[in-house]
């Protein structure tokens, strides 16, 4: 049995500014799962340092502890490789006033 | 569903009689995971999301050079998921008989919406069913029954004939559990017979697109007022029997069953408009899920079985 794995879009075209997450998304059936994060326009501003975060509950989260630096260019992309995360992730930023990017940000998981 | 007797020019599939039907019947039966289902002769595809995604993806919005042109009720569609459906107070409830089902999400604004897809094609004109045990409930963010925070929930067929069909018709087959609106409790069911104007999308006239979903031209489906098992917490859940049988021949709805309720579906009828260039004999189903509240609405869906008469 080949296992399981899939591709999943948790942003797709967003302009990211202030403090902006993705959607939560359960993946508990997977035991790793890398997100990437890839700018579709030019950044505007200073671009931070991402936060994974997890949740017992979808609701409530805090940080898994990966950061993911945001690209400063237009096409950059970012990874991060998480495990061991339970059954919710979601990807969080905060950005400095006036600052902002679009992105697409997709989860790749695999069981 | 078949009753032994050849019923139209089948060009693709064997010729049945009563020894398969009977026989057919007694191996579903006896089978767990296809008994609670009522299936056509073919199972066209039987999806019980303990096996992933089962090919349901994220209905994608078209678009040309940019994505800045996808039109805004496609823009926010996000991946369904696959879920044990976890609570926060009672842990993972899981699905009739596994422990995932599909988990079709919607953002947490009133009127946002999430739809998943499966694309096919289609080999027969003829009768198709489309059956599944779904439920849906509002995110629990809150201690109460939140009985009216989830909109609406439904699906759809995408359908178009084939390419030496003549003038025909893209038909789009439209049905939803009208939950709630505006915080009224109204638990009905309605059609939509009509679409919203298309707007092209970029400039090289290849592509175009609709929002079909859109709030407004909903009708009641007549007689079609029923009051489902929502339970009595936020974070209980009952499974639904959703059952609906259209023909790719007339292009016409041919019943619809939900749990023991079966409806007049006479007063139905489906989205048509021109056929596209692209879209030739095209079958695709989906289900979606909007909210009413500032609170995400969640479609579960355990179990999809479609099959035809061929």
């Amino acid at each position: 049995m080949l296992s399981e794995n899939f591709t999943a879009i948790l942003a797709r075209n967003e302009d990211w500014s202030a403090v902006a997450t993705t959607e939560p998304y359960e993946a508990g059936w997977a035991r790793e799962a890398v997100i990437f994060v890839r700018t579709l326009k030019e950044p505007q501003g200073p671009q931070p340092k991402a936060i994974v975060e997890l949740s017992p509950d979808g609701i409530r989260w805090l940080p898994e502890g990966s950061l993911l630096q945001l690209p400063e260019t237009k096409d950059g992309i970012a990874m991060a490789r998480i495990a061991h995360f339970g059954n919710w992730l979601r990807l969080r930023a905060v950005f400095d006033d006036g600052a902002s990017s679009t992105v697409i940000v997709t989860l790749h998981l695999k069981s | 569903m078949n009753d032994g007797k050849e019923t139209g020019p089948l060009t693709n599939a064997p010729a049945f009689d009563d020894m398969e039907t009977a026989m057919l019947r007694a191996l579903r039966l006896a089978d767990p995971a296809l008994s609670r289902f009522d299936p056509m002769r073919r199972i066209i595809s039987h999806d019980d999301f303990a096996r992933g995604h089962c090919g349901w993806s994220q209905l994608v919005g078209n678009y040309e050079d940019t994505l800045d042109t996808m039109l805004p009720g496609y823009a926010q569609h996000t991946s369904a998921m696959l879920s044990t459906l976890g609570h926060w107070d009672a842990g993972s409830h899981g699905g009739v008989d596994s422990s995932y089902a599909l988990k079709i999400a919607t953002r947490p604004r009133p009127g946002a919406q999430n739809v998943a897809i499966k694309r096919l094609t289609m080999r027969e004109r003829c009768p198709i069913r489309f059956e599944a045990f779904v439920t849906f409930k509002p995110e629990a963010t809150e201690l109460k029954l939140s009985e009216a925070d989830v909109r609406s929930f439904g699906f759809l067929f995408d359908l178009q004939g084939g390419d030496e069909d003549g003038p025909i018709d893209r038909v789009m087959p439209h049905m939803r559990f009208l939950n709630a609106a505006d915080g009224k409790h109204l638990q009905k069911w309605q059609f939509k017979p009509e679409t919203t104007k298309f707007t092209a999308i970029g400039d090289s006239d290849k592509t175009a697109s609709h929002y079909h979903l859109a709030p407004d031209g909903w009708k009641d489906l007549p007689g079609g007022a029923q009051r489902l098992c929502y339970n009595e917490i936020a974070t209980k859940v009952n499974w639904t029997y959703l059952r609906f049988d259209f023909d790719l021949a007339e292009m016409k709805a041919l019943s619809f069953r939900c749990n023991d309720r079966e409806f007049d579906m006479s007063g139905f009828e489906p989205i048509r408009i021109p056929a596209m260039k692209n879209l030739w004999c095209m079958l695709n189903v989906c289900l979606f899920a909007e909210t009413d509240v500032a609170k995400r609405a969640f479609l579960y869906v355990d179990s999809v079985c479609i099959s035809g008469d061929f």
